[in-house]
């Protein structure tokens, strides 16, 4: 019996270790018939770090969010443009697939053999006070993630405060930031429902948030030729759809825990105002993308096309 | 002179250790004060003209890494870290010479040998052109002076603080 | 079980027999420990495969050094030396002294509570002892007190840090745990004014048993002890400042130690207390003690690396949940590994590796995770003077280079006695912590 050690960052109580990395770790123990256990270790370090971490075999398998790692991740920014306009589900397919088809030859996880690509759910605006339009966020104190968020800040003129996530709450409290973008789920995992008491809900959301699992391919090679198929057997899409739907329920809890808060959440329909505003603003995003990847030698606006298409027929 | 007095007198190293010490520490306070002056006109720059410093997480991030390495060679060979000193009465001048030599050898082997992973890991971080987030400086370079500060540490510990440990009289 | 085990008796071995630094030592027994569950033998030795032990401890050296959160260490630790510089310590004690020299072990006292308010605007028990220690030590020692009397009551004060809000440990729980970060801060308060009591019972106790160790002063009159009062608006300025930023939002604890460095530095100025010289001394010394501590966090985190690799949580919680016993029983279990544990851990990574753990089963037996929030607290802190790996003790060491790690372990014996004695009643009242949160929020 091999055991498969996975590093993981998030509170145990985030579906990603509460629902995705047990529904894999029952999908590899039934698929090699109990010879490869799933073990989930806490407190490595750093997101970022994992890259390394299970590149040089500290730990076996673990995921990251590419935002963290800027400069070596660019592709995977193509599915965090905003517009796309579907949940993370669909959006983790498509990134998966157009990944295979078209990034992975640029080799930017080069060192780690990847198990899935997935997204969070979109990411909306969180504000402690209410705001009528986008143009009352120009400088107003916004914590910025990495990816994607950078540009919209710098379209939309706000001050870019940066601190990690966990950091949100105490900076939210305090009225160093006004507001932040983040998933809907942060809500009530953030506990954002306390301190960031008014949303503004787009349509699709602003943007999406790109992660990774992945696995050493050393520990792979450790396998026999059987079990190692039968664990990439139970990753790829099928996990990448897997882990962009747990992540969907979580955005669906911090909806309804949020909504038991009390907290105002202006749904924002597709030609309501606010919508309008976000289209005008982000017009040419995707063409700067991918003018910012041309080093990686791929055929980027292709890729954006299929990924669009995949992503909006997905389940259809 | 008067600085070659003063140098004299706060450092009680001997010839160009002098000037190292010197260097160093000079590294560590100017990064420090820096820190200081950089949080505060962030705040300023945030609180009354609505527009912080770029990137000045991305620079405090840099600047406790340069301090706290500038500072490893000179608190290392001085015997600066902490020790738990329960059982000195019971040990002999001699024993405590001896232990502490173990510990001076086990200190530079250790940190020798991760500057060089360290180093590694760098060249990996610089090929794979991973940038900081806002201001896209390259992350390798200051994993890369932190494996060479910890190679100094490991040298100047293994020769100027053996030799301090077996020169300095016991306090 | 066995392999974390022996980890830490050779840990200790190395740290009070070999007396080799203690952050080489938990790195070096963490980077083998380490290796040792990643299957390397006496007989492996030459052919094995190191790389994924170095990348480990490599990482904790290189992220360590580069955490945004940790740069309260030298800014806070700049600020107390900035404030010793100008004086304003001296006259704070001044101050305190009108008032309370005359009381035995007044100068003790009035540490404790100036740790309390310390605590109440630094996120960061290391860097509220090695503040205080620069703040406190000099006037202690000029009036007659035992070092282990004034170092203790300074460790010990340093600890009511991690729990008078804003309190980095308890965002960290509440988001481990997914418990209402507004009521856990709320739930500190009163926990931590009976900390606050208790230390200065403590202080009595000690005083009573040995008068000489904090003798008593003069008695001043009421116009004398207004007239010291005079000399303390430039760290009400100061303490306004920092607490007034943090509660309106200007900025956040972590920016504030920049903000406390920042004041202190004009303070200092506009007393004209400052050369380049002096300066120049007062940012290398900050600068070594910075050093120092980022050492031995950094070897810490190598060590709880080996030890959650050990299996050590795992073993933890299946001994716990096998235990035939009520559920108040199983609290006091969890309650003594953490007071074990606390003997070699630093309390950051004891919350991380431990919480995920027990969380879960606290809350299926039924108690209020807003409370076991404020006990693991409370614990962890016991941990930070608990010998013979008392973080605070071994800052307060670091600080005070002529002060032997032992001489403070000894006097924080009543101190840690106080805290087990909160311990039990804030485990037993549940309203102790719960008044105020279900008065707030609930
Ligand atoms: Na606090
Ligand atoms: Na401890």
């Amino acid at each position: 019996e091999t055991v498969l050690r996975v590093g993981s960052w998030l509170p145990p109580t985030h579906p990603q270790n509460a629902v995705v990395w047990p529904t894999w770790s029952k999908w590899v123990e039934e698929a090699t018939e109990g010879r490869v256990k799933v073990k989930v270790e806490y407190g490595l370090g750093h997101p970022k770090t994992m890259f390394d971490l299970v590149e040089d075999g500290a730990i076996d398998a673990s995921f990251s969010y590419h935002g963290y790692v800027p400069g070596r991740f660019k592709l995977t920014q193509g599915i965090e443009q905003p517009l796309l306009g579907v949940n993370a589900e669909a959006a983790s397919v498509a990134h998966w697939r157009v990944h295979n088809k078209y990034f992975a030859k640029a080799e930017e996880h080069d060192g780690v053999e990847l198990l899935a690509l997935f997204t969070h759910g979109p990411g909306q605006i969180h504000m402690a006070e209410p705001i009528k339009s986008l143009a009352d966020l120009k400088s107003k104190k916004i914590r910025l993630g990495g990816g994607v968020q950078g540009e919209l800040g710098k379209r939309m003129g706000v001050t870019a405060v940066g601190a990690p996530a966990p950091k949100v709450y105490e900076m939210m409290q305090q009225g160093v930031i006004d507001g932040v973008f983040i998933p809907m789920s942060e809500q009530k995992s953030l506990r954002l429902k306390e301190v960031a008491k008014n949303v503004v809900h787009l349509p699709g959301g602003m943007y999406l948030g790109s992660f990774a699992m992945f696995i050493n391919p050393d520990f792979l090679d450790g396998l026999s030729q059987k079990d190692r198929d039968a664990v990439m057997a139970v990753s790829g899409e099928k996990l990448s759809a897997m882990a962009g739907k747990a992540w969907d329920q979580g955005d669906r809890e911090g909806v309804e825990a949020a909504k038991a808060d009390g907290v105002n959440i202006i749904e924002v329909g597709a030609d309501d105002s606010f919508a309008k505003e976000f289209r005008e603003l982000v017009e040419g995003m995707d063409e700067e993308w991918i003018e910012s990847v041309k080093s990686r030698k791929v055929d980027a606006k292709a890729a954006l096309a299929e990924m669009r298409e995949i992503a909006r027929n997905y389940g259809k | 002179m008067a600085f070659s007095a003063w140098l004299s007198a706060h450092y009680e190293e001997k010839g160009p250790i002098k000037w190292l010490a010197f260097a160093l520490e000079l590294v560590a306070a100017l990064t420090l004060f820096f820190l200081m002056i950089l949080t505060c006109a962030d705040v300023v720059g945030r609180y009354f003209f609505g527009n912080s410093v770029d990137g000045a997480t991305e620079l405090t991030e840099i600047g406790i890494a340069v301090l706290v390495f500038a500072e490893m060679p000179v608190v290392t060979w001085r015997g600066g870290h902490v020790v738990v000193d329960i059982l000195d009465r019971m040990w002999g001048n001699v024993a405590l010479k001896a232990l502490g030599l173990l510990s001076a050898l086990l200190m530079s082997g250790s940190l020798y040998y991760l500057g060089v992973r360290i180093y590694q890991l760098a060249e990996r971080s610089l090929r794979r052109e991973e940038v900081t987030e806002l201001l896209e400086l390259p992350v390798g370079y200051i994993v890369q002076y932190i494996a060479v500060m910890s190679w100094l540490t490991a040298a100047l510990m293994i020769s100027y603080g053996v030799y301090r440990l077996f020169t300095e009289e016991r306090s | 079980m066995t392999t974390a085990l022996i980890g830490f008796a050779i840990l200790l071995f190395l740290i009070v027999v070999i007396r080799i630094p203690i952050a080489f030592s938990m790195g070096i027994v963490g980077f083998f420990g380490f290796a040792a569950v990643q299957g390397l033998t006496f007989e492996n030795f030459a052919d094995f495969n190191w790389k994924p032990a170095l990348s480990m401890a490599s990482k904790r050296i290189v992220d360590t050094a580069q955490e945004y959160s940790l740069s309260v260490i030298p800014l806070f630790i700049l600020m107390g030396n900035l404030v010793t510089k100008s004086g304003l310590s001296q006259e704070l004690y001044r101050a305190s002294y009108a008032f309370l020299g005359h009381k035995k072990g007044g100068l003790s006292m009035a540490t404790v509570v100036a740790c309390g308010g310390f605590s109440a605007i630094c996120g960061s028990s290391l860097a509220t002892s090695a503040t205080m220690a620069k703040v406190a030590m000099p006037p202690m020692r000029k009036y007659g007190y035992a070092d282990s009397l004034a170092t203790a009551s300074i460790a010990a004060g340093g600890t009511l840090g991690i729990l008078i809000p804003p309190s980095v440990i308890l965002v960290i729980y509440g988001l481990l745990t997914e418990t209402s970060i507004r009521e856990l801060f709320a739930a500190g308060f009163i926990p931590g004014f009976l900390g606050i009591f208790l230390y200065l019972m403590a202080v009595k106790y000690v005083v009573w048993r040995n008068p000489e160790a904090g003798p008593c002063g003069e008695k001043f009159t009421w116009s004398e002890r207004l007239q010291a009062l005079n000399g303390v608006w430039g760290v009400l300025i100061l303490f306004t400042i920092v607490m007034g930023g943090i509660y309106l939002g200007i900025f956040t604890p972590t920016e504030a130690a920049g903000i406390g460095a920042g004041g202190a530095f004009v303070i200092a100025l506009a007393r004209k207390s400052l050369s380049f010289g002096s300066l120049f001394d007062i940012l290398t010394d900050t600068a070594r003690t910075s050093a120092m501590l980022f050492s031995v966090l950094i070897g810490a985190l190598i060590f709880s690396n080996f030890i959650n690799r050990a299996g050590l949580p795992d073993e933890l919680l299946t001994f716990v949940t096998g235990l035939d016993v009520s559920p108040m029983m199983v609290i006091f279990v969890i309650l003594l590994v953490y007071i074990v544990l606390g003997m070699v851990f630093e309390s950051l990574s004891m919350l991380l590796l431990t919480v995920p753990i027990f969380f879960p089963l606290v809350q299926s037996l039924g108690f209020d995770l807003v409370w076991f929030g404020i006990v693991v607290v409370v614990v962890t802190e016991i941990s930070l003077i608990t010998p013979p790996v008392g973080m605070n003790v071994f800052v307060l060491s670091a600080v005070l280079r002529d002060i032997k790690a032992s001489t403070i372990f000894k006097g924080v014996t009543p101190f840690w006695c106080a805290d087990i004695l909160r311990l039990i009643l804030i485990t037993l009242i549940a309203q102790i912590s719960l008044f105020l949160p279900e008065l707030l929020y609930r």
